[in-house]
């Protein structure tokens, strides 16, 4: 029972010190790669410190609500994603409920910065909606393949049953592992997918009227979803990991290949990245789903 | 970031912070913007002081006001310094915010920019050098130390001063002014 509870406060924590020195990685490793010398790992944690020591400014009620909103749902996924072992809500159900919460991510930002009313704000979440509507089909195609090839709607049985080295992007269904590594970028918001927080086009986007505390919540939110979305990349196709050193290892990899694809590319425009969500990564989930049936 | 620094670290947080990571709004008034682009890319490499752009003045605590500000430009000005969430703090760039510079007689340039709006820091020359910039905020760093960094404070405690300048500069206003000059201090000056 002591066990459990501490596993409900430590997961959520542990998920925000991943995704905060993910936040600092990221800013370290492409300032390498411009050959700069770069911030320290821990700036992001320090500008999260100041942010909360700063004046914010609300703009109503729903401004603050929705922030908290994103962030509970972000929460609440992080309590039924296994990893290493851990896992506070080990339900025979956990990928649907993570499936439907997953969309209070994005929601909870479009309540809260339509409130800021900021011609920009409306910009960046008419963008931000669109987007994942762009990679929210091949992202269902995938879970509705893995669902089917392991016969479960349980995440932690489909962690169980990649081990030994059994994972999934080695078995028949490499193709949907393929279809979720190209829609990877788009929802973490990165390089040929930025554009939500375009800060040359449309001033940071969603971001444009947070200040103080309230971007400070903003940017914890923001760590939490580069936890999640990676995370499930491992649970799902790397075999999650025997205890928290690998998981974390294996995420690591998966984000330093986001990196150098971050560093590398230029943004698309909205309908670009449309075309390309709703075409390649489409197809390789389609086939997966094909191949699921066939197979079992 | 100095490992001496933790037990500082642990004692003000907030303080800390504000010197470590300082978020300029990224608004050209000027020639001197010239400068600020060598700054923050891969020859002097601004951010391993914590010191980057942001596009909106809701997120920035540092305003650099560089190169010469006209009239137009210092309604824009001020109008962001005052959406710049506190503790903010601003620094002047190059010689024409200090003292008109090269545009002293000019009809259409203000000559001393902390009638108008309270400057923390000065960077003098005209252009000053990227090395400049960074001497200046390693300077702010220490005004930050010593809680000798009030111009927010100032700000807020003179408005009527400052408030009053920008009226009387801008001449025509759509409202009435807030502060109005009258007539006996008009004829004094």
């Amino acid at each position: 029972m002591v066990i459990k509870i501490i596993e409900f406060i430590f997961s959520p924590f542990l998920a925000f010190i991943i995704g905060v020195l993910f936040l600092g990685l990221f800013r370290k490793i492409v300032a390498r790669i411009h050959q700069r010398y770069g911030p320290p790992i821990i700036q992001p944690l320090l500008d999260v410190i100041k942010l909360f020591h700063q004046k914010g400014f609300s703009h109503g009620a729903l401004f603050d609500l929705g922030l908290i909103l994103s962030l509970a749902g972000s929460i609440v996924v992080i309590l039924f994603i296994p990893f290493g072992g851990i896992c506070p809500l080990k339900s025979s159900g956990g990928l649907l409920v993570i499936l439907y919460t997953m969309l209070f991510l994005p929601l909870g930002i479009a309540l809260s910065g339509g409130e800021g009313a900021n011609p920009n704000i409306s910009i960046g979440i008419s963008r931000k909606l669109i987007l994942s509507l762009g990679y929210e089909v091949p992202f269902l195609l995938i879970l509705l393949s893995t669902m089917s090839f392991y016969r479960t709607i349980s995440i932690v049985d489909i962690v169980n049953s990649q081990k030994n080295f059994h994972w999934t992007l080695f078995s028949p269904l490499f193709l949907s592992g393929i279809a979720y590594f190209m829609i990877l970028p788009a929802m973490l918001g990165m390089r040929p997918f930025d554009i939500v927080s375009a800060p040359q086009e449309i001033s940071s986007g969603p971001a444009v009227e947070y200040g103080g505390k309230y971007l400070g919540l903003f940017h914890i939110q923001h760590s939490f979803s580069i936890f999640i979305m990676i995370a499930l990349f491992v649970d799902l196709f790397l075999g999650g990991g025997e205890n928290i050193f690998y998981f974390f290892l294996k995420m690591l990899t998966i984000f330093f290949i986001m990196v150098l694809i971050h560093s590398v590319f230029p943004r698309l425009r909205l309908e670009q990245a449309l075309r390309y969500l709703w075409k390649w990564p489409t197809i390789f989930a389609f086939l997966g789903v094909i191949i699921s049936k066939v197979v079992r | 970031m100095d490992r001496k620094n933790i037990l500082k670290w642990l004692k003000e947080p907030g303080k800390m912070g504000h010197k470590y990571s300082l978020w300029a709004v990224y608004f050209c008034t000027g020639c001197g913007i010239i400068e600020v682009p060598p700054t923050i890319t891969s020859q002097w490499d601004a951010e391993r002081f914590g010191v980057i752009p942001v596009a909106t003045p809701r997120q920035a605590n540092l305003f650099m006001i560089t190169g010469y500000v006209s009239v137009k430009t210092l309604k824009a000005i001020i109008r962001t310094y005052e959406q710049m969430p506190e503790p903010k703090y601003t620094v002047a760039f190059g010689s024409c915010p200090i003292n008109g510079g090269m545009y002293w007689d000019s009809y259409n340039t203000i000559k001393h920019i902390d009638k108008y709006i309270p400057i923390d820091g000065w960077i003098a020359g005209c252009m000053p050098r990227p090395e400049a910039i960074f001497i200046g905020v390693t300077k702010l760093w220490m005004m930050i130390d010593k809680g000798a960094a009030t111009g927010y404070i100032r700000y807020r405690k003179n408005y009527k001063f400052y408030r009053r300048n920008q009226e009387k500069l801008f001449g025509k206003l759509p409202w009435p002014p807030l502060y109005p000059v009258d007539e006996k201090e008009n004829k004094n000056g």
